[in-house]
Order: C-alpha cells, then sequence, then structure tokens
C-alpha cells in the first residue's frame, strides 16, 4: 500500500504543478536571499579592507615623517601631529580593529545592521565616545533585511502550510476519502505517509536549491560547512510538517485548516516573540540612555575640577599649545590620561549596568526560547552567522580591550619621554578579532525534532479506538 | 438588497465562532499594545524632561570659564517623544535620541533603543502600529476570503442570481459587512488613543486633526485590502484556493516587497560606513581653515587678510581677539564642510525614499507605513529634521560662544574667562516637529500612490465583474 500511496501522490503532485511551482518558488527566494546576503558580506569586507589600506597609506606617511625627524630634518607637519610624539602615535595613527564576517555571515543579517564593523580606537578617546552603531537610513532596520534568515523563519512555514493544509480535507470535499476508507489501512498512518512524501520532496529539493544556489553564487562557502544551517532547517521543516500533520487531523475543511495553521503561524512566528521580547523588557528594563548622559556629564566635570588650574583646561583641549608651552610639555598628557583613567573607572559600573541587563536579557531568552521553534531557529541562525547579540557584545568587549592595550602601550613613552621610533612601529599592537562558535546548533536540531515529535503524537491520539475511519468521514 | 446583504452577512460574522474569537483576540491585541505604548511614551518623556533640565542646569552652572572651553565642554540636544508615536513608533527605535553639541564638530544622535535591544526584538514589538499595519488585513483575509466562494459552494449562487439583483449591489453589501467590523475596531483605538493622549499632562503638542488623518490614512489602506480580498473571492472557485490566494497577497504586500525594497534601496544608494564618513569629512578639513592652528597655511592667508582689511599692521592692534575672530572663521569652515557631507547623506536617503515609492507599485503597505509614520512624526524625515535643527542651534552657539570670547579679550589672553552669568544668557534649545499641513506637502507622492491604490483597487472590484 505504501508504495501506491507514494507512487500515486508523486503523479498527482505533479501533475498539478505542485512539485514544479515550489522548486521554483524554493529557488527564486534562497537565489534572492543568498544575493542579498552576499552583498552585504562582501561590501563589510570591501569596508575593511578599504579601512585597512588607508591605515596603510598613512602608515607610510609616518614612516617618512619619522624618519626624517631622526635625521634631524625639517618637516612640515603641524608640530602635535608629528609621531614622534607617542600620543600623536596613539591619536592621529590608530590601528584597525576589524569584525571580519565569518563563513557563515551571508546567512543571516541579525544584529549586523545595526553596528559598525571597524573602528579605530584612540589612545586619548575615552571608551563612551566608541561608537559602535552604524549611520544608516532606520527604514532599512524596520524592514529588516530579505536573508535566507527570513526566507527560512518566515516564509518556508508559509509555503509548507500551503503544500500541505488540505491533505485530508481535499480527499475528503472531493468524495475520494470513502473510497480510501475501503482500504485496509489506517487513516492515521494513511495521513502520515503522505505527510512523509511531502516532506521528503520539500527536504530533498531545499537540498538540491541550497547546493544550487551555492554554486550558482560563490560565496566562497563550501557545502560542508552549510551543514549546520541545513540541519536546524531540516528541524524546523519537521516541526511544521508536524503541526500541519496534528491539524489535518484535528480540524476539519480546507479553509478550517489554513486559518488554524496560519493562526499557529501568527502565534509562533509574530506573537510569541513579541510578547517574550516585551516581558523581557518588562523584567530587566535597561536603564534609561538620556539619564546615563547625566550621570557621565556629572562625573566628569567632577573629574574636571580636580584638575584644578584653568590652565590645564584649556590646555585638555588645546594639545598643540601644551607642547608649545615648555614647562607643560610632560603634564598636560600626563594629568589627562589620569583623569581619564578615573572618569573610565568612575563610569565603568553605568555602562556596566546596560551590558548586564543585555545579558539578562539574553538568559531570559536563551530559558524561554523552547516555546517557539521560530525564535529557537532565529537564534541558531545568527549565531552560526556571528551576527547575534552575543556576537557584538563580544567584539565591543575585544575592542575596549584592545583600546587599553593600545594606551598601555604607548603610556611608557609618554611617562619616560622617550620619542617614538622608526623601530617601535614593529611592535604595535594588532586587533585579531576572536569569533564565538555556536555549540548549541545540536542542542537546537534535537529540540525542534522533539517538538515535532510531539506534534506527531498529537496527531496520532485523534480517534484512537474503535471506528476511527468512520469519524473522519462523517465529521 | 444592498442593506439585506449587509444583515445577513453580519449576521453570518457573529454566528461564526472563529470569526468571533479572532475579533476578539484582535480587540486584545489592540488593548495591550495600546498600553504598553502609554507607558513607555510617559517613562520616555518623563526621563527626556528630567534630562533636557538637568543638562541645562550642568550647563547653566559651569562658573567661571573661557568660552571657547565652555564651547568643547558642550551640551546635549535631546528628543522628546511625539504624542502620535502611541499609534505608531516608526522608526524612533532605530534613530538615537541624543545629540552632543560641541566645538568643531558635528555629532550624530547616539544611543538607538534597537542597540540595546536582543535580536529577538527583531520579530517587530507588540505595538498599535504592528496590529494595524500587519494583524487587521490579516483579519480582513480572514474575515472575507470566502465571501463569494461559500455562495458558490453552498449552491446558493443560483438562488442569488434568480434574484436579479446587480451585481454592484451585491459587492458592496459585502464589502459594507467586511468594512463595518474593521471600522469598530479601529474607530475604537483611534477613540481611545485620543482620550488617553488629550488626558496626559503637558507633553509635546496633541491635536485631534493628526489624529483624524492618520485614521483616514488607515482607512485607505483597509479599503484597498477590503477590495482585494473580496475580489479574490470572486474569481477563485474554491475557499481554500482563495484563502491561500488572499494570504500570499498579504506575505508579499507586508512582509517580502517591503524587505526586497530594503535591500534592493541599501545596494543601491548606499551610507558611506561611519569610520568612511568621518574620514572623508577629516579629508576635507585638513585642506581648509584649522581655528586652532596659526601656522596653517589658510590661517595665514587669514591673517594678512584682516590686517588689511583693518589698516593695521599687527594682531595685536585689532580691536577683537584674532585668535577667537579665526576660531570662528574655522567653525564656520567646518560647520560648512559638515553641511556639505550631510547633504550627501540626504541626497543617498532622498534617492532611496525614491526608490521605496517606486516599488510601492508592488505593495499598499509600503505609501500607508511612511505616511503613518510621517504623520506620527515618528519617520527619518522627522529625525533629519531634529538633526538639522540641532546643528543649527550649535552653529548659533558656537558663533555667540566665540563672538563673547573675541569681544571681551585681547589677542593672545587665553586665560579670559567669561563670568559665571554668561551661560545663563545663552538661549536654550527648543524644538518643534513638523506641523500637519507641511507633513502633508512634502509626503505628497506618498498620498497620491495610497490614492491611485484605493480607485484602482475599487475600480477593479466593481467594474471587473459582468457575472458570477
Amino acid at each position: 500500500m505504501y508504495q501506491f500511496n507514494s507512487k500515486y501522490e508523486l503523479k498527482s503532485l505533479l501533475r498539478n504543478g505542485w512539485i514544479q511551482l515550489m522548486t521554483l518558488l524554493l529557488l527564486g527566494l534562497f537565489l534572492f536571499a543568498f544575493y542579498n546576503g552576499n552583498e552585504k558580506v562582501d561590501k563589510r569586507k570591501n569596508d575593511i579592507q578599504a579601512a585597512f589600506n588607508e591605515v596603510k597609506e598613512s602608515d607610510q606617511n609616518m614612516l617618512i615623517l619619522l624618519d626624517s625627524v631622526q635625521r634631524g630634518m625639517e618637516v612640515s607637519a603641524s608640530r602635535w601631529t608629528i609621531p614622534t610624539k607617542p600620543m600623536a602615535v596613539g591619536n592621529y595613527h590608530p590601528r584597525v580593529a576589524a569584525m571580519n564576517p565569518g563563513p557563515l555571515a551571508f546567512v543571516a543579517t541579525g544584529q549586523s545592521d545595526l553596528f559598525s564593523h571597524y573602528i579605530k580606537p584612540k589612545a586619548s578617546g575615552d571608551d563612551m565616545a566608541l561608537n559602535f552603531t552604524e549611520i544608516s537610513n532606520p527604514v532599512q532596520q524596520l524592514f529588516g533585511s530579505f536573508d535566507l534568515a527570513f526566507v527560512i523563519i518566515y516564509l518556508l512555514p508559509l509555503i509548507i502550510i500551503a503544500f500541505t493544509y488540505n491533505v485530508l480535507s481535499s480527499e475528503k470535499e472531493s468524495g475520494t476519502l470513502r473510497l480510501l476508507a475501503s482500504q485496509p489501512i489506517s487513516m492515521r498512518s494513511w495521513v502520515f505517509q503522505k505527510m512523509g512524501i511531502r516532506l521528503f520532496w520539500v527536504v530533498l529539493m531545499i537540498g538540491v536549491v541550497l547546493i544550487l544556489v551555492s554554486v550558482i553564487i560563490p560565496s566562497g562557502v563550501n557545502i560542508v560547512e552549510l551543514l549546520p544551517v541545513f540541519g536546524v532547517t531540516l528541524g524546523y521543516i519537521f516541526f511544521w510538517f508536524a503541526l500541519a500533520f496534528a491539524v489535518n487531523l484535528w480540524v476539519g475543511s480546507s479553509s478550517k485548516n489554513a486559518i488554524a495553521l496560519i493562526g499557529l503561524w501568527l502565534v509562533f512566528v509574530l506573537l510569541i516573540p513579541s510578547v517574550l521580547n516585551q516581558m523581557g523588557n518588562a523584567l530587566y528594563p535597561m536603564p534609561s540612555r538620556t539619564l546615563m548622559i547625566n550621570e557621565m556629564r556629572s562625573a566628569k566635570a567632577e573629574a574636571t575640577k580636580k584638575q584644578d588650574q584653568i590652565l590645564d583646561n584649556f590646555l585638555r583641549d588645546h594639545p598643540e599649545y601644551a607642547i608649545n608651552d615648555p614647562n607643560q610639555n610632560r603634564s598636560f598628557y600626563h594629568r589627562y590620561m589620569a583623569s581619564q583613567q578615573l572618569v573610565r573607572e568612575e563610569l565603568q559600573p553605568v555602562v556596566g549596568r546596560f551590558e548586564q541587563q543585555l545579558q539578562n536579557q539574553q538568559q531570559w531568552i536563551s530559558q524561554l526560547k523552547w516555546i517557539s521553534p521560530a525564535i529557537i531557529v532565529q537564534q541558531e541562525l545568527n549565531a552560526l552567522a556571528g551576527s547575534s547579540t552575543k556576537d557584538y557584545e563580544n567584539y565591543r568587549k575585544q575592542v575596549t580591550a584592545f583600546a587599553e592595550s593600545w594606551r598601555q602601550h604607548l603610556l611608557p613613552f609618554l611617562y619616560s619621554n622617550e620619542p617614538f621610533s622608526t623601530d617601535d612601529y614593529e611592535n604595535l599592537p594588532e586587533f585579531q578579532y576572536q569569533r564565538l562558535t555556536s555549540d548549541t546548533t545540536l542542542i537546537s536540531i534535537i529540540a525542534l525534532v522533539f517538538i515535532a515529535l510531539i506534534g506527531v503524537i498529537l496527531g496520532f491520539l485523534k480517534g484512537v479506538g474503535s471506528q476511527s475511519t468512520e469519524k473522519f468521514i462523517t465529521q | 438588497m444592498i442593506r439585506s446583504t449587509l444583515i445577513k452577512e453580519l449576521r453570518e460574522l457573529l454566528r461564526d465562532g472563529r470569526v468571533r474569537i479572532s475579533f476578539f483576540i484582535v480587540l486584545l491585541l489592540i488593548a495591550v499594545a495600546t498600553w504598553i505604548s502609554k507607558t513607555q511614551y510617559t517613562i520616555t518623556n518623563q526621563q527626556y524632561q528630567q534630562a533636557d533640565n538637568e543638562e541645562r542646569a550642568v550647563w547653566e552652572n559651569q562658573g567661571e570659564k573661557n568660552p571657547h572651553s565652555a564651547a568643547h565642554y558642550g551640551t546635549y540636544a535631546f528628543k522628546p517623544k511625539y504624542p502620535l508615536s502611541l499609534v505608531d513608533q516608526g522608526v524612533d527605535k532605530f534613530t538615537g535620541t541624543s545629540i552632543f553639541l560641541e566645538a568643531h564638530k558635528r555629532n550624530e544622535a547616539q544611543f538607538s533603543q534597537a542597540a540595546d535591544q536582543t535580536g529577538l526584538a527583531r520579530f517587530g514589538d507588540l505595538t498599535p502600529d504592528f496590529v494595524l499595519l500587519f494583524i487587521i488585513p490579516l483579519l480582513i483575509v480572514f474575515l472575507g476570503y470566502n465571501a463569494f466562494t461559500k455562495e458558490r459552494e453552498m449552491g446558493t449562487l443560483v438562488l442569488l442570481k434568480s434574484q436579479g439583483t446587480p451585481i454592484w449591489k451585491l459587492i458592496l453589501g459585502k464589502w459594507l459587512a467586511l468594512f463595518l467590523p474593521v471600522f469598530t475596531i479601529v474607530f475604537l483605538l483611534f477613540i481611545v488613543a485620543g482620550i488617553v493622549l488629550s488626558n496626559l499632562e503637558n507633553f509635546g503638542v496633541f491635536n485631534w486633526q493628526s489624529l483624524g488623518m492618520l485614521f483616514l490614512i488607515y482607512m485607505g489602506y483597509y479599503f484597498i485590502f477590503i477590495n482585494l480580498v473580496l475580489f479574490i473571492s470572486l474569481k477563485m472557485k474554491k475557499s481554500g484556493i482563495a484563502l491561500v490566494v488572499a494570504l500570499a497577497t498579504w506575505i508579499l504586500a507586508c512582509l517580502a516587497v517591503p524587505k526586497a525594497a530594503s535591500n534592493i534601496a541599501e545596494s543601491k544608494h548606499p551610507y558611506p560606513t561611519r569610520q568612511e564618513f568621518a574620514s572623508n569629512i577629516l579629508q576635507d578639513q585638513k585642506e581648509g581653515l584649522d581655528g586652532h592652528d596659526p601656522w596653517n597655511k589658510q590661517a595665514k592667508l587669514l591673517e594678512q587678510k584682516v590686517l588689511k582689511e583693518y589698516k593695521v599692521d599687527s594682531l595685536e592692534q585689532l580691536p577683537f581677539n584674532f585668535d577667537a575672530y579665526r576660531m570662528q572663521k574655522g567653525e564656520e569652515h567646518t560647520a560648512e564642510i559638515y553641511l556639505k557631507h550631510y547633504k550627501h547623506l540626504k541626497t543617498q536617503f532622498e534617492e532611496q525614499s525614491k526608490l521605496y515609492r517606486g516599488l510601492a507599485v508592488l505593495s499598499p503597505f509600503l505609501p500607508a507605513r511612511f505616511m503613518s509614520m510621517a504623520i506620527a512624526n515618528t519617520d527619518y524625515a522627522t529625525h533629519w529634521h531634529f538633526a538639522d535643527a540641532a546643528e543649527n542651534y550649535r552653529v548659533e552657539l558656537q558663533a555667540s560662544l566665540n563672538g563673547n570670547f573675541a569681544e571681551n579679550s585681547a589677542y593672545g589672553e587665553w586665560s579670559y574667562r567669561a563670568n559665571a552669568d554668561t551661560w545663563k544668557n545663552m538661549p536654550q534649545f527648543g524644538y518643534d516637529p513638523p506641523e500637519l499641513g507641511e507633513t502633508l506637502t512634502t509626503n505628497t507622492s506618498n498620498l497620491v500612490i495610497l490614492s491611485v491604490w484605493v480607485l484602482g483597487t475599487f475600480l477593479l472590484l466593481f467594474f471587473t465583474t459582468k457575472k458570477l
């Protein structure tokens, strides 16, 4: 019977054009999503490369200047920018701290449209002044990106729903169910088989489309690296098929099924995430950034007062005069860097509060994400792509640490009044971004399959007992 | 006949359990969303008031100081939240709320709410605009997909035909039956929003006209969906198919096209990165006048020009402090450079907006979204308006600080300190968002596109069907 069933299904799916339509639809959607994701990653790479090139160029100039000064020649640059001064190196020749995209970055835009992917921390800037957000048209952020994650999380379930909502009801509505009921097979296993065949086709097509698309659009990613993405997608597909299976058995007519499934889609994909987000915000509210500015201002004002002299105040704003004044030559940056250190320390708890709350919210989501497979998939794809909240937090921390080591590398020159020379150039610290790896992929896939199994069991529970087939027909 | 169709349809809807449940859910969603937004709105505005007052106090109590030190010390411009953000939050979450105003530099607005949220927030927030723009069209699909197909399926179509009523009367009856529930929900929401807003004390300017206009925009948006859903129901043979087609339309209009549009806009007319933008400005500044650098070539030229103009031969003989004068000239020069670069950003933004308008052919969601945000003063254009106002204030503040410095001190007198009262006398930053009339004029094209959609779908529904 199974053989007949699958043969018949395949034939009818091919004849009414479902398989062809679906392949084309999937191919089109995946192609567009791949293309968009790739474009974003390419832009990111190019931007970072351009920044490195710029630094390289300015380093060449710096080395030439250094060389001239060391050989006692007259140079035309403004005096306070001459790189024998360590602070001039620290402020006018910062390094690029770049967050290079990982191999799967094109999969999910995630938070990457909000943040910068390279920053040049200066020695005298405070960490508060490091702005990690990117300038962009907020409309793009509001609408979101048409990336692979969008196709998988939002559209794939809808395609599955369109493919499966009337598996049982259409037979009933066209009157063929009575014929089927005469066959020696239980209604549940029959629907299960039909679903299984469709599931097989969807999975096969997605596999083929993924391979095809990664051949058409060369993103430098090999198929093996795509496997985790494929695994998560598979788990998500299982879940929606299981849901459709249960709804087909429990609900009734085609339109009722469709409405029930769309309702569930709405609940899992739109409502649960936004309600959880809202609750997370209510439980762990972010402190106000505007009020933080007030605190920051008073901390800085305090620090400024401690630098008693008005000349100091003035010189802080005007390093060029600090250099002109022989008496202040050493004490200006000495005092300034010291007071900066103080402000940083004082503001640490204020800034830390934000990071802490963000972590709390993230924690809250990781505990409750199991309620909706859509959240599991979103979090997992973002983590694989390296564009999750955690990744950017990790990057921020690394950059702040790098800013500190940049300062600490140059401060000894400042305090010992030693000029920076061409030999020291080699030893300047470089930033290397350490990527996070996602270790939850397998757990996520298992969880998705487990949730899917619950759906299948729910479906099988329908009509357990005698005369179950009759119920389906007369329902 | 219109009336009896209407009554019959409404009765059917009322008796349908699914309709009652979905109606109830939508009402609940709206109530929760409005309550959340209201709480958020009140808290944000209290914080804004507090921050604004404290910042002004910090500025006024600087004590005796060199005006240029005060300029570097700077001040902040905070962006208030506007009453109608209760209905549509727009892009508020993604734009910064405070701009640091200091000497020599135009800063971007800092601290967007989205940057402080987890990735979950990208699914969307439970706000009234989410319900109005996404959920209610979906409700229309659910209520109306089988308006005509059910007649076909139940065989009542034959009976209807025998009545000999013109089709348009039948369509109009069904149309009204679909429209009335939607109208009731949205009308309730807007009345409640209006009452809530007019009872909040001293928070921004709320007027009923804007709210009314917003209501009209949403009505237009729903007209389009009602027309499309009924049209699909007319043309399809089976309820199931009609539902799938209507849903596909919804997905395309509300989800797929906006996202695709965002990708296209971004890749066709990209913004520079923050670092790129900053280094481009730096590049331009290097070539121009540096107010701080007396040895700069441009500074030397300025020196000669001023000496010639006042017919004196040394800077000490000038009736004002040349240091401050040069600084002001430098300030004006940088302001120009910033203007140029921000103009470039603005051009990109306008190009992107044009692209969105072009793609509105595919989705009525786009013009409705843009109109709604614009009227609620939560769109990107309002943000630009605010940022420009802050920049104008900054330029004026710098001019008056440098003016104070130039008039009250002699050349080289860097130790000059303005007295403690100076800061109180400087004007305070104030900002008024564009009025309704102004918003409508700048958004005429979106308004036109929306109207074309409304008219077009009405024509489609009433004039393309000759017989059932």
